[in-house]
C-alpha cells in the first residue's frame, strides 16, 4: 500500500506538499515534507511530484512515473544534469510514514482539490 | 502576534537604503484582522512618502483553501486612488514563508536598486545588471545569481522604466492583475524587482481544529458547480465569450495558483507541439495565460490563438498590461501581430472601462459558476463583488477563486481566524474592515 500520483489530474498547487509539511511540523511549513511538487522549469512548464518512501523515491512525470531506490541515481550520466535541483532537499528528509497516526490516512490525499493521489 | 504569522513588518527606504524591522502588532490585527485591512492602514501610515505596501492575508500560505493571495496596495500614479492589486501564482505563499507579513517601501532610490527578501531578511541590492533587461532576463538574472529557482520575482521592464501608464508588474515571467501601472511606480522609485524566498513556519492556535475545518471546507468546495472544468478558456466561456474551440489546439496544461481548487491559469505551447509530455528541449516553448482580459482582447482583434498568446508574451517581456495594449491598439486600428509589438512604448490614453473600485477588475465582475442567490435583475451584483473581494483581500483567497465558491463564508472565514489566531474575530470588526477598505 503506498500513495499513487496520476500525473495528468496534477495542477501544481501544491495542496499535497503543504499537508505533508503540516503532518510533519503540526504547523504550516514546506521544510520537512516528503512529497513535493518540482517548480524548477517554470518556463517549460515542466513539473513532477516527487515523494519520498522508505526506500525509493517515487517520481511522477507527466510521461510516467519512475520509481527509483533511494541511493541510486536510476539515470545514464548524459541525463543527470537534467534533474531539477528543487527536489534535492527532498532525500534529507523523513520518508513518508502514509500520516499512520492519523485516522483517515494521508493528508496530501485529502488536500488534493482535484483527485491526483490516491491509495494503491 | 503569535499564530499565522511571521510576526514582522519590514519598513524599507529607497532613498536611505535603511530597513527597519518591526513586530506585527497584535492590536493591529485584532482590529484590521489583515491583508488589505492592514495595507489600508500601513499606507495611511507612510502616505506622505508615497509608498507601495506588500501584504499577505490572514490564511495566505495555509491549507485554507484558495489561500494564494498577497496584494500589493499603493496610490494608482494615473488616478491617485489607494488600489490594490492581487499577486497569486505562488508569489503570494512565498512572501508569507519569506519572514515578513508586511512590507513597506518608502521613498525613492538613488540609482535602480532591487529587494531581496527571503528567511526573516530584507536587503536592498544594485540593480545595475538587471535594469534596462525585459522581464523574462531579469528573473533569470536574479535566480540564477542566487542559484535558486524557487525565488518569486515581482518585476517591471521596458514599460515600467520608461514610466508607462500601463507598466505591470510581474509574477516572474507571466501578467499579474496589476491592472493599476504599479509598474509606473516601481520604475519611478527605481525598484526594479522584489524577490521573495522563505522557509519559515507559521504556527497555529488549535492546529487540529484548523485543519480539520481546512479539510471540511475542502470537501464542500471541491465538488462545486465548477467542478470537471478548468482553465483560462472555461473562465471566458463562463464570461459569456466562448473561446474554448479557439484556445484548444494550442493549450499544454491547466495550472493553479497555491492551494487553489480551481486551476484559473493555462500553459500554452507556441514552439513546441503541445501534446508533448517530456520536458521540452526548448527553453522557451510557450507561456502561462493567467489573465483572460488580456485573452479576450486580443481575440476580440480578430488574432489567432497563437498570435494572441505570442502578443501576451511579448506583453509580459516588456511588463506592460496586455489590456491595455488591445484596447487601445484595437482604438488605434492596428489589427497586425508585427504592429502591436511594436506599438508598446507609445500606448497611451484613457481606457474605457477603468475600474473605480479599489480592487483589481481582473477578477470578472460577477458570480462564476456558482449561485450566491443573487437577485436576477442584477441590481446586487456590484455590490456583492465589492464585498466578495473585500473578503478575498482581508484573508487572503484568490480573488478569482472567490467568486466560484459561496461555501467560503464569511462566518467560515471570521471561524477560521479566530481557530487559527487564538483572536476572537466578531463580525462586527469584519463590518468595519469591509468599510473601511471600500471607504
Amino acid at each position: 500500500m503506498g500513495i499513487q500520483i496520476d500525473l495528468k489530474k496534477c495542477v501544481s498547487c501544491m495542496a499535497c506538499e503543504m499537508a505533508c509539511g503540516y503532518h510533519r511540523d503540526e504547523g504550516f511549513a514546506l521544510l520537512s515534507s516528503c512529497i513535493m511538487v518540482t517548480r524548477g522549469r517554470e518556463k517549460k512548464d515542466y513539473s513532477a511530484v516527487v515523494l519520498k518512501e522508505e526506500e525509493n523515491l517515487v517520481i511522477a512525470r507527466p510521461e510516467g512515473v519512475e520509481v527509483r531506490k533511494l541511493g541510486s541515481t536510476g539515470k545514464s550520466d548524459q541525463d543527470k544534469g537534467r534533474e531539477d535541483a528543487s527536489a534535492k532537499p527532498l532525500l534529507l528528509r523523513e520518508p513518508c510514514d502514509l500520516c499512520s497516526d492519523r485516522k483517515d490516512g494521508p493528508l496530501c490525499l485529502q488536500f488534493c482539490p482535484v483527485n491526483a493521489i490516491s491509495l494503491g | 502576534m503569535e499564530y499565522l504569522t511571521s510576526n514582522k513588518v519590514a519598513i524599507v527606504d529607497l532613498g536611505t537604503s535603511k530597513i527597519v524591522h518591526e513586530k506585527l502588532d497584535e492590536a493591529l490585527v485584532r482590529e484590521k484582522i489583515g491583508g488589505a485591512g492592514v495595507t489600508c492602514e500601513l499606507y495611511e501610515k507612510y502616505k506622505e512618502e508615497d509608498p507601495i505596501i506588500l501584504g499577505t492575508g490572514l490564511f495566505t500560505g495555509t491549507l485554507v483553501p484558495a489561500s494564494a493571495l498577497s496584494m500589493i496596495t499603493a496610490k494608482n500614479p494615473s488616478t491617485g486612488k489607494v488600489c490594490h492589486a492581487p499577486l497569486t501564482l505562488y508569489a503570494g505563499m512565498e512572501m508569507k514563508y519569506s519572514g515578513f507579513d508586511y512590507i513597506v517601501i518608502k521613498g525613492k532610490a538613488p540609482k535602480p536598486m532591487y529587494l531581496w527578501v527571503h528567511d526573516g531578511i530584507a536587503d536592498i541590492h544594485d540593480a545595475k545588471e538587471i535594469w534596462g533587461k525585459n522581464v523574462w532576463d531579469a528573473t533569470d538574472s536574479i535566480r540564477d545569481s542566487m542559484g535558486d529557482a524557487l525565488i518569486q520575482v515581482l518585476g517591471i521592464g521596458k514599460a515600467g522604466e520608461s514610466g508607462s501608464d500601463f507598466g505591470q508588474v510581474c509574477i516572474n515571467y507571466w501578467a499579474s492583475g496589476d491592472r493599476w501601472g504599479f509598474g509606473k511606480l516601481f520604475g519611478r522609485k527605481k525598484l526594479k524587482s522584489v524577490a521573495l524566498r522563505g522557509m519559515s513556519l507559521l504556527e497555529i492556535a488549535d492546529p487540529e481544529g484548523f485543519v480539520q475545518a481546512c479539510k471540511e471546507l475542502l470537501l464542500a468546495v471541491k465538488n462545486g458547480p465548477f467542478a470537471g472544468k478548468q482553465g483560462i478558456a472555461e473562465l471566458s466561456a463562463e464570461m459569456g465569450e466562448d473561446i474554448r474551440k479557439w484556445l484548444e489546439p494550442i493549450i499544454h496544461r491547466h495550472l493553479s495558483c497555491f492551494n487553489t481548487p480551481f486551476p484559473t491559469n493555462t500553459f500554452v505551447f507556441l514552439d513546441e507541439d503541445p501534446k508533448h509530455l517530456k520536458e521540452s528541449e526548448k527553453n522557451e516553448p510557450g507561456f502561462l495565460i493567467t489573465d483572460v482580459y488580456g485573452l479576450l482582447g486580443f481575440n476580440k482583434m480578430g488574432l489567432s490563438a497563437q498570435d494572441s498568446s505570442a502578443l501576451l508574451r511579448e506583453c509580459a517581456r516588456a511588463g506592460i498590461d496586455a489590456v491595455a495594449v488591445a484596447e487601445l491598439n484595437q482604438k488605434a486600428g492596428m489589427t497586425q501581430l508585427e504592429e502591436i509589438k511594436r506599438s508598446f512604448g507609445d500606448v497611451k490614453g484613457p481606457l474605457e472601462h477603468l475600474s473605480k473600485e479599489p480592487f483589481s477588475p481582473w477578477a470578472p465582475p460577477a458570480p462564476m459558476f456558482a449561485d450566491f442567490a443573487l437577485s436576477p435583475d442584477g441590481s446586487q451584483t456590484a455590490d456583492w463583488w465589492k464585498r466578495r473581494q473585500a473578503m478575498a483581500y482581508i484573508f487572503g483567497i484568490h480573488p478569482i477563486f472567490a467568486l466560484m465558491s459561496p461555501e467560503l463564508t464569511e462566518e467560515k472565514l471570521l471561524e477560521l481566524a479566530t481557530m487559527g489566531t487564538g483572536l476572537e474575530f466578531t463580525p462586527e470588526t469584519l463590518e468595519q474592515v469591509v468599510g473601511d477598505i471600500l471607504k
